[in-house]
């Protein structure tokens, strides 16, 4: 990854990272908004709901009383009282009573606890309402929660009980108002809620009628069952999260402590969602712009950025490649700038110190040969000058033996000008290397080639062969005599470096697509410094060697466009690798 | 004799002088009736034609207040043993609306059309009636059925009755006139007015407010209408009111049973039906088969229970239908709900035909004073087998309860015909009405208003 991408990526990531957190935030805060409102909105409606309940026990009371002291129920009493009573002459009664005082429930029950007359189910008249006789303090009773059995339905009534008495005669008044969805009707509901009335064993009904699926309800009713106290949880209609609404249930306990249903506050949530959903839609949008403004924004900077540091990985690369004289184009005075001309005044060193470093090792090289030169010269200038100062000291001193003394010294004159003849050959042959003739070569021929010219020397030199050639190695594009003489020149270096014999092992294998030819000895080796000066020409560990074969080895790997290389571990022997592509 | 003597003398005289010109019949006025039947014309054959024919239409003979038949437009009849030939005497003066005489041929052709299945014919003034079979209840067949009538020279029907027909508003309104040539005398009354088609509702509405004379009335506003001081009249009770099964969950013979054993029939004819009409379980009346009483009319809810509990929880649910022009139908239907509860059954009331019920509440009018004839009839109105031919009470008693068997039908009450009437109205000679529900408003006079 460049340095520009993850520049990019930061930025980006960044700017993604601001905004999340930023709609975490106002997510967060608008939630606790909604639920603030709506915990107000649903505290107010359910104040409204106690007060609506109150106030209706208060009226309910206040109306069942009147019917109760009513000179016709006064009158009815009396009547019902008689032994030839008919109640039947009473059957309409509740209904014209109900009607004028506003009732919905309205039932007139004689002492024995039957039926005379019913507003809200005239059918049932002669029916049985045990339970009222019950108890005779109906009259200091406040109005409580009873279900009531209307033909089509058992519903919830909020109703009161009054005795008429006269005398030692009495009657019963039952009256009351239904909770239903007239009542739930009489709240003035704001804006995404509801209020919903629950009635045991299931019936739960709106301000529209029944609830046609009341099951996501369940679990909210089960509450309300087990804790008889204020309930508050989040319903789910339909996977849609719009369709979430939380509900405050308020239980309405009867008077014998009996669960008689509850009334629901809902609040929807859907505006919560909808608003919480444009928020994260807003998020989104504005993510999605500010990724796109960041990145254009971040492509722009980071090119400004890393133009100049891309070109001193250019110029570096460069540099790596060999090109010392390379300078960046760098014109900004801040870091980078500086870090530019460091780099330029880098190179510019770099290129005077590897000029002197020739310029030395060219001295060097001169101070080498013309060390290796006398060397090498001086070696048959003693024999030379000897032997003309033989010639001279026989033509003057012993001239009866000067003719023998010319015969062998000439003789001598001429074998060590042969020797110099040599050494300026050698050295002529190393300055005039030719370069490869290419063709395809077979390496495993080649060492066996060369092995064979080594048999005899090896076994004077008890030197042991091992031969480790790869079968089938793929041929190579190379001069055969270049890459033989490269061979033999090592072969005889691993010799001369086992003077009490040893073991001499060549190897061939396939590398890298290219094949590796290596010879092993198992000599003195070599010290790192001298692995590091070994191909230098005219550079040898040697007695009497001239210094260039190594070098002459390096330059044949070199001109075919392999590498060699060398290791050695002192006492143990060294191991020349040569890679061929 | 001292003056002091002969002043409370005629003071008493005065006020009987009074009293007597206040009960003396006198002439004039017409009459305002309402009536819930909207017949499309007065055809003396149609199903709806009574009361309204018995102004204009008569038979050979009537039934008087007891059941028993008397002369009409026959003065005498007499048949041979086995009562399959019958002979009627027309009564003499007799005249049609139009003028024409009443005459045997006029009659015979009335009875054709009336009694199928015998012969009759006519000579002289006597018409002749044979069957193959013996005819005993001939004369209470004749006293419903027989209706005589005769074209007039428009093409229309007329009759020998006290009124004369004179205005025809299919479904709204009858106008009746006074027939002046009427044999029995010339009514009272001038004329009869009847708006056709009223709601009970409404008719009770205008009978307070002084709008009819005559209204009918629903067993339960009958003590409305006499804590207001309106005077009752009533047929006697040949109005069956029952449930019939008509189909759906009706098949299971447990479903109706059930229901049938759950009625408490008593507690709605005290308070509901204001104890008019008879309590029954029979389609026939007490008074009319004699042997009503031998079905059980008492609520058996163990066994109404019993026989639920055996049911599907499906087959325990049954839609009741009713016609809001039933009296008090509403009330008893919703009562028969509140029983069929407590056996166990979930009965839903829904007023017809706004629903395909499976028990619907029925009223059916007894057509006729011969029990045979009117359990037949009951039968072919209530969609039951047509009854075998009963000559014997045995037989008609047999024939009842094979067509009650498995409570296709279940009886609740036999209802009278009621109507209020306003203080004006006053009646010369009783009844008003037969006790079939016949008119006889011939017998009526308008006095004055009572406050």
């Amino acid at each position: 990854m460049t340095f520009r991408t993850k520049l990019l990526l930061v930025i980006v990531v960044t700017v993604v990272a601001t905004v999340a957190v930023a709609g975490a935030v106002i997510s967060s805060a608008t939630r606790r908004a909604f639920e603030r409102l709506d915990e107000q909105r649903v505290s107010t409606l359910v104040a409204q709901f106690r007060q609506e309940f109150a106030r209706r026990q208060r009226e309910i009371a206040e109306r069942v009383t009147e019917i109760a002291e009513a000179d016709s129920t006064v009158a009815m009493v009396i009547s019902l009282g008689r032994p030839d009573a008919d109640p039947a002459v009473y059957v309409d009664e509740a209904r014209s009573l109900a009607a004028a005082r506003r009732l919905e429930i309205l039932e007139l029950v004689s002492a024995t606890g039957s039926i005379v007359s019913s507003a809200q189910w005239p059918a049932r008249f002669g029916y049985r309402e045990d339970w009222v006789t019950r108890r005779s303090d109906w009259n200091s009773r406040e109005p409580f929660l009873r279900h009531i059995e209307l033909p089509a339905e058992t519903t919830l009534g909020l109703i009161a009980v009054r005795e008429a008495r006269v005398a030692d005669r009495k009657m019963y008044v039952i009256g009351g108002e239904n909770l239903d969805r007239e009542f739930l009707k009489s709240f003035v509901l704001p804006a995404g809620l509801r209020a919903l009335l629950f009635r045991e064993p299931q019936s739960i009904v709106g301000a529209a009628g029944p609830m046609p699926d009341p099951a996501p309800l369940a679990p909210l009713i089960g509450q309300i069952r087990a804790r008889r106290r204020d309930v508050t949880r989040t319903v789910q209609w339909t996977t849609d999260p719009d369709s979430a609404e939380t509900f405050h249930a308020i239980p309405l306990i009867g008077p014998g402590n009996e669960l008689m249903g509850a009334f629901l506050v809902g609040s929807s949530r859907a505006e919560q969602v909808r608003m919480e959903r444009f928020l994260r839609r807003m998020q989104a949008a504005v993510g999605a712009g500010g990724i796109l403004l960041a990145a254009l924004a971040g492509i722009w900077a980071t090119r400004r950025i890393t133009r100049p540091v891309e070109a001193l990985a250019a110029g570096a690369l460069k540099v790596a490649g060999g090109e010392w004289k390379t300078q960046v184009d760098v014109r900004s005075a801040d870091e980078i700038g500086a870090l530019a001309d460091a780099f330029n005044q880098m190179t510019r060193q770099l290129l005077e110190q590897r000029e002197r470093l020739v310029q030395a090792e060219r001295v060097a090289a001169w101070r080498e040969l013309a060390r290796r030169l006398a060397h090498e010269l001086k070696n048959p200038l003693f024999p030379l000058q000897i032997t003309v100062e033989n010639l001279q000291m026989a033509r003057y001193a012993h001239p009866e033996q000067f003719d023998e003394v010319f015969r062998e010294s000439t003789a001598t004159l001429l074998a060590e000008l042969a020797n110099l003849r040599g050494i300026v050959g050698r050295f002529s042959d190393f300055a005039k290397m030719p370069p490869p003739r290419l063709e395809t070569v077979d390496l495993n021929g080649v060492v066996l080639g060369s092995v064979k010219l080594f048999e005899a020397q090896m076994r004077a030199a008890r030197v042991e062969l091992v031969l480790q050639l790869a079968p089938g190695l793929r041929a190579v594009q190379a001069d055969p005599c270049q890459i033989g003489r490269a061979l033999q020149n090592l072969m005889l270096n691993a010799i001369d470096a086992m003077p009490g014999g040893g073991s001499l092992a060549i190897r061939t294998a396939p590398e890298n697509g290219g094949v590796r030819l290596e010879v092993s000895d198992t000599g003195q080796g070599l010290t790192p410094e001298e692995c590091s000066r070994l191909f230098t020409p005219y550079y040898t560990t040697k007695t009497h060697g001239t210094g260039l074969g190594l070098a002459i080895v390096q330059s044949v790997v070199s001109d075919h466009g392999g590498k060699i290389a060398v290791e050695s571990v002192p006492g143990k022997g060294t191991t020349f690798r040569i890679d061929l592509a | 004799m001292r003056l002091s003597a002969w002043f409370p003398l005629a003071a008493l005289s005065a006020i009987v002088a009074i009293a007597g010109a206040a009960t003396r019949p006198r002439y004039g006025g017409a009459l305002r009736v309402e009536t819930q039947a909207a017949p499309a014309a007065l055809d003396p054959a149609g199903p709806d034609a009574l009361p309204l024919a018995s102004l204009v239409f008569e038979p050979l003979v009537r039934l008087d207040a007891a059941g028993t038949p008397e002369p009409c437009l026959a003065i005498s009849w007499q048949h041979d043993a086995a009562a399959r030939r019958w002979q009627f005497a027309l009564r003499p003066g007799v005249k049609f609306h139009d003028g024409f005489p009443l005459v045997a041929s006029a009659v015979a052709m009335s009875l054709k059309s009336a009694l199928p299945g015998v012969s009759v014919t006519a000579a002289d003034n006597v018409v002749t009636i044979r069957a193959d079979r013996g005819m005993p209840d001939l004369l209470l067949d004749l006293a419903h059925d027989g209706l005589v009538f005769a074209h007039d020279a428009a093409g229309g029907l007329t009759g020998t009755g006290p009124f004369r027909l004179t205005a025809w508003v299919p479904g709204r309104r009858a106008a009746f006139a006074a027939f002046d040539d009427y044999w029995g005398g010339r009514p009272f009354l001038d004329a009869v007015d009847v708006q056709l088609g009223r709601s009970r509702r409404d008719q009770l509405l205008d009978l307070e407010i002084s709008r009819t004379d005559i209204a009918e009335l629903d067993p339960a506003e009958l003590r409305r209408a006499s804590q207001r001081g309106r005077t009752v009249w009533s047929s006697a009770p040949v109005n069956l009111v029952a449930l019939a099964f008509v189909g759906g969950r009706a098949g299971d013979p447990r479903v109706r049973q059930a229901l049938a054993l759950s009625i408490d029939r008593a507690a709605m004819h005290n308070v509901l039906l204001q104890r008019q009409g008879d309590i029954t379980a029979a389609l026939l009346p007490q008074w009319l088969s004699g042997y009503a009483f031998t079905f059980p009319t008492s609520p058996d809810l163990p066994r109404a229970r019993s026989l639920v509990a055996a049911l599907p929880a499906k087959a325990r649910v049954l839609t009741l239908g009713f016609s809001p022009s039933l009296p008090a139908a509403r009330a008893l239907a919703e009562r028969v709900a509140v029983n069929a509860r407590d056996a166990g059954l979930t009965v839903q009331v829904a007023p017809s035909p706004s629903s395909q019920p499976d028990v619907r509440l029925v009223e059916v009018t007894l057509p006729s004073p011969d029990p045979a004839r009117s359990l037949a009839a009951a039968a072919a109105s209530l969609g039951l087998a047509a009854p075998p031919d009963a000559a014997s009470p045995e037989a008609l008693y047999n024939a009842e309860r094979k067509l009650l068997e498995g409570s296709r039908l279940i009886p609740l009450f036999h209802l009278p015909g009621l109507y209020g009437v306003a203080g004006r109205v006053r009646v010369f000679a009783p009844p008003p009405v037969s006790r079939m529900g016949d008119w006889l408003f011939q017998n009526l006079w308008l006095g004055e208003e009572t406050p």
